[in-house]
């Protein structure tokens, strides 16, 4: 009989229930020091749905954690405050909760979305050797030793999905990619999707750069569809909404693929279910059967869900479970390192060859692309719309891709000019 | 072919909701001479009540439409009473009082809407309007550029064809004139603000079914309609009209040709052009002083 690494996740989690439920948690609760955990991220304004949900989903596993008597580090009791700073995705005020997390709040690690937000503190993270996280591993230079991708390798996972579509619609020989144009996300996505296409023999017939001030899109998906592509694909998460709604009004029949399908409720509410069935992305519904898969390290996950829709049944996004899963990473890391210490952590969690990845098979990564192994890339579920409900199809090695085809996401990447070593 | 006729539509429709908050804002500015940055605001204002009683009570469209309209001339009418009259004297003043009041707006929008993602709300007029088998219009944007083409119509009789339309032009093109053939400029600027309020409340409602609501979408729409404005003509009602459906078109047509990005720079590069070669708009008339 086997003992998998759920399995384990399972036993510390019931054991730690199980002390906690005791005679002696009140005296366990009472001894235990605090260590706090930071998130300098926007929860206003247009980047708010990879923020706010985020911080959701961390509280939820906090209070799961501390309600069970809290977390064993080198001999201590810790129980988890998550401490968060809204910065509405701007520059300047993402230094000042930076540092006030840092200063002020003492935190031991800081989570961010990334991009801008990222490189504006970046140089002080280092210089204070303050362990950060970002969702865009794209942020990492040769130089920034101290911050890490522990779960989301934006954009790299979209490889997945053009895979499993090109397996299983060979058909779909065309496709068009729409995304806004940006650097941060929507470049880097379009570059994945065209080396991913391309990986698949598939022609790429548009490339379609808008900015963030359209109101309105028929016009772009009138233009892309007059190209006549099998395959539309969505490099963007801002405007999935308005895409689709065009595309269904404007009789769109190809496949559909997208990076996320946040809210795709909302989405069907406004087309129809015949119409978004199909659609292939790439975050899960926590309440998937597929993540009670051994592959997967997030205890829990439909109990997980259960919990964070009845306390924010709007607010689901693809950010709610990857900050807990970064914040689970730090835990494992403390837990190796014995200390709380950001510089402990990180040493801890980067000698681990094998890290702990959320849906499996992690490893350092990234000196090739960025300059530095510090995001963490391994399996990632492609997701498809079925009956008006998200369900993972399968699980994909996105390490795997990047071993064939590495040389392919490079050139495209320098083709829209985006930084690579 | 098909795509050109297509982007006509979509110009079209698109010149209607720029029409509907632009012509309110030269309305705002020509009569009580007070550039409402807060206008954008009062889009989003009426977009995020089709949310909250539409989408999120169930309460009918159309009854919300109404009550949107009503909401948004109700915090035009105290921008007016509160802000801009007793700032009458200072048009500086009212810039400032109008921009405190984008972020009062916004905040208020914050916590009635909560943090988080954009809001939406599903289509009142589900289906597509086929025609000649490659036109596809959806009934929701049909019904739209109808009632913007409603509103612009019963404006343009109210300006022309009333007294009190008369008067509000009359105090929009000479101010101490007016006032001196004994027009009450108080109740002509409340006016003002009430009907260019109404106008933004309305777009904001029509618009609320076909984009993402947010505490700051009036900022895209603000900027569309300085571009509008300063296109047609500063203070020209009727260039207003014009240049929205022109700067509609135009931006469709480079959307769709030569990409959004492209659009965006290029109808920044017209308002620009239009203030060097003809500073006074297409509509706009040179005042010596």
């Amino acid at each position: 009989m086997s003992f998998s690494r759920r399995d384990l996740l399972r036993a510390s989690v019931a054991s730690v229930v199980a002390a906690g439920s005791g005679t002696f948690s009140g005296n366990l609760l009472a001894a235990n020091k605090t260590v706090k955990i930071g998130m300098n991220i926007p929860m206003t304004g247009d980047y708010a749905p990879w923020g706010l949900p985020g911080l959701y989903g961390c509280q939820i596993v906090a209070d799961d954690i501390n309600a069970a008597g809290g977390v064993s580090i080198g001999g201590d009791k810790y129980n988890i405050e998550m401490v968060a700073y809204d910065h509405g995705y701007d520059t300047e005020k993402a230094v000042q909760g930076y540092k006030k997390l840092v200063l002020q709040d003492k935190v031991k690690m800081v989570m961010m979305l990334g991009g801008s937000t990222v490189a504006s503190i970046l140089p002080w993270a280092q210089r204070r050797k303050m362990l950060t996280t970002t969702l865009l591993p794209s942020d990492i230079t040769e130089k920034s030793e101290y911050l890490i991708a522990t779960c989301e390798s934006h954009p790299l996972y979209n490889v997945t999905g053009v895979d499993y579509l090109a397996e299983n619609f060979p058909e779909a020989k065309t496709a068009a990619i729409v995304t806004n144009n940006d650097a941060e996300y929507g470049l880097q996505s379009a570059a994945t999707y065209k080396a991913a296409f391309e990986a698949n023999g598939i022609e790429v017939v548009d490339v379609n750069l808008h900015g963030f001030d359209i109101t309105d899109f028929a016009p772009i998906v009138s233009s892309v569809l007059a190209k006549k592509p099998d395959i539309f694909c969505m490099a963007t998460s801002f405007y999935v909404t308005p895409l689709m709604e065009q595309l269904y009004h404007q009789g769109f029949k190809g496949k559909i693929i997208s990076c996320t399908l946040d809210f795709y409720d909302e989405i069907i509410a406004k087309t129809s279910q015949e119409f978004v069935d199909g659609t292939i992305f790439q975050f899960p519904d926590f309440d998937d059967p597929k993540l009670n898969e051994d592959i997967v390290n997030f205890p829990n996950p439909g109990d997980f869900d259960a919990k964070y829709r009845a306390a924010h049944p709007n607010d689901w996004s693809a950010v709610s479970w990857e900050y807990p899963a970064i914040l689970l990473n730090w835990i494992e890391g403390a837990k190796a390192a014995g200390s709380v210490e950001p510089t402990d952590v990180l040493n801890a969690l980067k000698s681990n060859s094998r890290p702990e990845f959320i849906f499996g098979g992690g490893h350092w990564w990234g000196k090739e692309l960025w300059g530095l192994d510090n995001a963490v890339v391994g399996f990632w579920p492609v997701v498809v719309v079925e009956g008006g409900k998200a369900r993972i199809k399968e699980f994909r090695s996105v390490s795997g891709w990047l071993k064939r085809n590495k040389d392919l996401l490079i050139k495209h990447m320098k083709e829209l000019g985006l930084r690579t070593v | 072919m098909e795509l050109f006729f297509l982007s006509i539509i979509n110009g079209l429709i698109q010149g209607g909701f720029f029409a509907l908050f632009a012509v309110g804002l030269v309305l705002i500015f020509g009569v009580m001479g007070v550039v409402n940055f807060a206008h954008g605001e009062l889009v989003m204002v009426g977009a995020y009540t089709i949310w909250l009683v539409h989408a999120q009570h169930g309460v009918a469209y159309i009854p919300t439409l109404i009550l949107a309209i009503l909401v948004v001339t109700g915090v035009g009418l105290l921008m007016e009473r509160f802000l801009f009259r007793p700032t009458r004297n200072d048009p500086l003043a009212g810039l400032i009082c109008s921009i405190g009041v984008l972020f009062i707006l916004q905040v208020i929008a914050t916590l009635v809407g909560g943090e988080g993602p954009s809001k939406q709300v599903p289509p009142p007029f589900h289906g597509t309007l086929v025609l000649f088998e490659f036109l596809r219009i959806p009934y929701q944007r049909l019904f739209g550029l109808g009632i913007s083409v409603l509103a612009l119509a019963t404006l343009w009789y109210f300006l022309t064809r009333t007294r009190l339309g008369w008067a509000l032009r009359a105090v929009a093109l000479d101010r101490e004139a007016a006032a001196l053939q004994g027009i009450n400029i108080t109740r002509i600027s409340v006016i003002a603000i009430g009907v260019g309020a109404a106008l933004a409340g309305l777009a904001g409602g029509l618009m609320a079914p076909l984009t993402n609501i947010n505490p700051h979408m009036g900022h895209n729409v603000i900027i569309t309609a300085f571009i509008v404005t300063i296109v047609g003509g500063v203070g020209s009602l009727s260039g207003a009209v014009y240049a929205a459906v022109l700067y509609a078109l135009f931006h469709t047509f480079v959307t769709v040709y030569f990409g959004g990005t492209v659009a965006t720079i290029c109808g920044l590069i017209l308002m620009v052009v239009v203030l060097i070669v003809r500073p006074t708009g297409i509509m706009g008339v040179r005042v010596s002083e």
